[in-house]
């Protein structure tokens, strides 16, 4: 199962980065069937890759979440995952070429990280953790998707107020297709996470984990949390568009990278079984 | 038989003369005909369009039928021939049908890579076509010239990017806002290019036109032709808060709209962005304006450097049409080859006698108890029968070497006899309903001639027989 498991995600990982070469590609020819054909690869990818999440779970005998390569495996997996039911609801075409590389920049982290399959520790064999972590896994895609979104549209805005269209047009999604793909993730991305940090409060009460609230972890999403309720909050007021909400969303990125790989693996005092 | 084109165009004759040469569709059909009634050529074409008129002819006397077309043509014109002489281009052979394809793929236009080059030339293909102007040779020609426009911009991108102003001020307005459908549009000062401007955005879907101008009645009138609605000049203001895309083209010597008012703007649009767009020389728009957020200010000098980028971009693609062009002249040569009479009545001599030599050697074992002389007397007999059989076609076919109908005759006998080298018989298979197209093959032969073929131990190796057996198969 094991094994079958590791060969679903190296097709996976092919096809992703098939589907990667396709789009680049497709940026230096513009050829619009391409982007189709790019998505298509992806998709693919992304079943093989939801295989292989399952024959892992089997063969763990737990949901695989545990550690830094199921954990790793789980976000890429759940960054497609929201790109391709994103794509499919705003038909915004050419995210694929920065999508692609983040998704694999954590299967092959992943990798590197592999560990077999193992038991659960204690402390997570539990529903509520469970929970929580699937649904944070939905939120991080969600978010990781915006704060994508938000750095095209800093450096195409920019390119724009250089003058040098040449190099966006026709190339990158217009700025008000990518303005609407931060809000539609983020309007994604915020309840899950919310649902998600108050499954994580809730086991940390009935379990009595001694002062969780000043854990620096926690401290961070609390933050991260406000940003993109902010975000929400000044786009529905219509007040802010474009420029700004990007920022956010980008700010919000990084503090969810810090999470990931500073504050989990080095500062937590609970959480460490992410990796 | 040669295929012939002469004409002008825009880059070898002036906007005058091309004038005086144009021709409207009657003309075009007309000149086609007295082209062919003088017997200069079998069939005949004339293409007309702002940039060029071209006659297309194929005949028998190349320079023949281009002294015709230059006469026809400087009759039109109501000038001598020598007159025209040094605006005209000619290609004959090879060069004709590779002119022919450029010019449908947009690689001969003023602007490379235009789109309306392929619905003129098909146009008046279609009109020669409908006037029994075209036959074979021209139906197969020119229907291949329009495959060959439409691959060249399937592949390429020759004519993906914008190269005017005005449509690259669109794209820009695309790249910013996504889609323009629900967006307004403020058009300031009543200039030409703002005008072509407001229609290629209406034609992206954008809805609501506002025109303003300081005598109201110039905007009144532009909005009319655009469709949209004249707005006094006095609330500037208000009209920019209401507008996502600005097109500014008037006269005036000073910044009609400033930094200042651009903010003022933004604030009661509660920061939408707007793209705004100069085309006026002197400026109207404050170039501080593009340090406002959410406005992004594009003017004259910005749009032509996007123009003059994309053109590089299309002569880079143009060398890929160019190898198109190249590759697809290959392919349509190898069948005007095959419509020569020598070759094919070469060919069709050569594949009946194969059949017959292949008839023989099957009966081999069935004449070995005659002696050699009555051997030689069947071989004697089979290819006299063979010889009259074919004789009436040769000749009837040398009778039609070079006449209109040549091409028709050449054509239907590499059908009949499946002679290969012709592509048009899978095309006119297309045509013809698919059970009756069978029937035919079955008729051909196949039942018979292949189905002997295939008995036949170690029968005589050979494309034509080869071809033939194929068929039968096939269709059996």
């Amino acid at each position: 199962m094991e094994h079958a498991s590791v060969i679903f995600l190296w097709i996976a990982y092919l096809l992703y980065a098939g589907a990667f070469a396709v789009f680049v590609v497709q940026f230096l020819t513009r050829s619009p069937t391409l982007t189709r054909v790019g998505l298509v690869v992806a998709a693919v990818g992304l079943v093989f890759q939801t295989v292989a999440i399952i024959f892992r779970g089997f063969s763990a005998g737990h949901v695989p979440f545990a550690g830094a390569y199921e954990s790793l495996v789980m976000v890429a997996w759940s960054v497609a995952l929201v790109w391709h039911v994103l794509e499919s609801f705003t038909r915004i075409r050419a995210v694929g070429l920065y999508v692609l590389p983040v998704v694999l920049i954590l299967l092959t982290v992943a990798w590197v990280e592999y560990k077999p399959p193992a038991q659960l520790v204690p402390a997570l064999r539990s529903d509520i953790v469970i929970l929580h972590v699937i649904v944070m896994l939905t939120a991080i895609g969600c978010l990781y998707v915006a704060g994508g979104a938000g750095i095209i549209y800093l450096i195409e805005e920019a390119l724009l107020r250089r003058r040098r269209a040449g190099g966006v047009l026709g190339r990158l999604p217009s700025l008000g297709a990518l303005e609407k793909l931060i809000y539609h993730a983020t309007l994604l991305g915020l309840p899950f996470l919310t649902a998600g940090m108050l499954a994580g409060i809730i086991r940390a009460e009935t379990f009595n984990v001694p002062s969780w609230w000043i854990d620096p972890m926690v401290l961070l999403a609390l933050f991260a949390w406000a940003l993109y309720a902010v975000l929400l909050w000044g786009r529905v007021r219509a007040d802010w568009v474009g420029g700004r909400l990007a920022w956010l969303a980008v700010t919000g990125l990084v503090v969810l990278l810090v999470i990931r790989f500073a504050a989990v693996p080095y500062f937590s005092g609970f959480h460490t079984y992410g990796g | 038989m040669l295929v012939v084109v002469t004409g002008i165009s825009h880059k070898t004759a002036s906007l005058e003369l091309r004038e005086r040469l144009a021709l409207d569709e009657a003309g075009a059909l007309r000149m086609a005909r007295e082209l062919l009634d003088g017997g200069a050529a079998c069939e005949a074409l004339a293409l007309s369009t702002c940039n060029r008129t071209e006659l297309y002819l194929y005949g028998r006397d190349s320079p023949a039928a281009r002294r015709a077309a230059v006469e026809r043509l400087a009759q039109h014109a109501g000038a001598a021939a020598a007159e025209l002489e040094p605006s005209l281009y000619s290609y004959s052979g090879d060069a004709a049908i590779a002119h022919l394809f450029r010019v449908t793929s947009s690689l001969d236009s003023m602007v490379v890579g235009e789109a309306q080059i392929v619905a003129q030339m098909k146009a008046a293909y279609q009109q020669a076509c409908e006037g029994g102007c075209t036959s074979v040779v021209f139906n197969r020609l020119f229907r291949h010239a329009l495959e060959v426009g439409k691959r060249v911009r399937t592949e390429t991108a020759i004519g993906e990017r914008p190269v005017s102003v005005s449509s690259a001020a669109v794209e820009l307005a695309l790249q910013v806002f996504g889609k323009l459908k629900d967006h307004t549009v403020l058009i300031v000062g009543a200039g030409d290019t703002s005008e072509l401007t407001a229609t290629h955005l209406k034609a992206h879907g954008i809805e609501r036109i506002l025109v303003t101008n300081r005598t109201f009645a110039a905007a009144e009138e532009l909005a009319r032709r655009v469709g949209g609605r004249a707005v006094p000049f006095e609330d500037l203001e208000g009209h920019l808060a209401a507008a996502d895309i600005v097109i500014s083209s008037t006269s005036a010597p000073h910044f009609v709209v400033t930094r200042e008012l651009v903010e003022r703007a933004l604030k009661r649009r509660r920061h939408r962005p707007i793209f705004l767009i100069d085309i006026a020389v002197p400026r109207d728009l404050d170039p501080e304006i593009d340090r406002v957020r959410n406005a992004y200010l594009y003017d004259i000098d910005d749009l032509q450097r996007v123009v003059e980028q994309n053109r590089g971009e299309r002569e880079k693609e143009a060398h890929h049409a160019e190898r198109i062009v190249a590759e697809e002249l290959r392919s349509v040569n190898d069948w005007l080859r095959s419509l020569e009479v020598v070759p094919t009545i070469a060919t069709l001599r050569g594949a009946v006698e194969q059949i017959r030599r292949a008839e023989l050697e099957r009966l081999g074992g069935k004449l070995a108890d005659l002696s050699d002389e009555q051997r030689a007397r069947v071989d004697m007999l089979t290819a006299s029968i063979v010889n009259k059989i074919l004789h009436m076609p040769t000749v009837k076919m040398k009778e039609v070497a070079g006449s209109r109908d040549c091409a028709l005759y050449v054509d239907a006998v590499r059908t009949l006899f499946d002679l290969g080298g012709n592509g048009s018989a899978q095309e006119s298979h297309d045509d013809v309903p698919e059970g009756a197209a069978a029937e035919d093959a079955a008729d051909v032969g196949a039942s018979a001639v292949a189905h002997d073929l295939d008995t036949a131990a170690g029968g005589p190796p050979g494309a034509t027989i080869h071809h033939l057996r194929g068929t039968g198969t096939d269709d059996a």
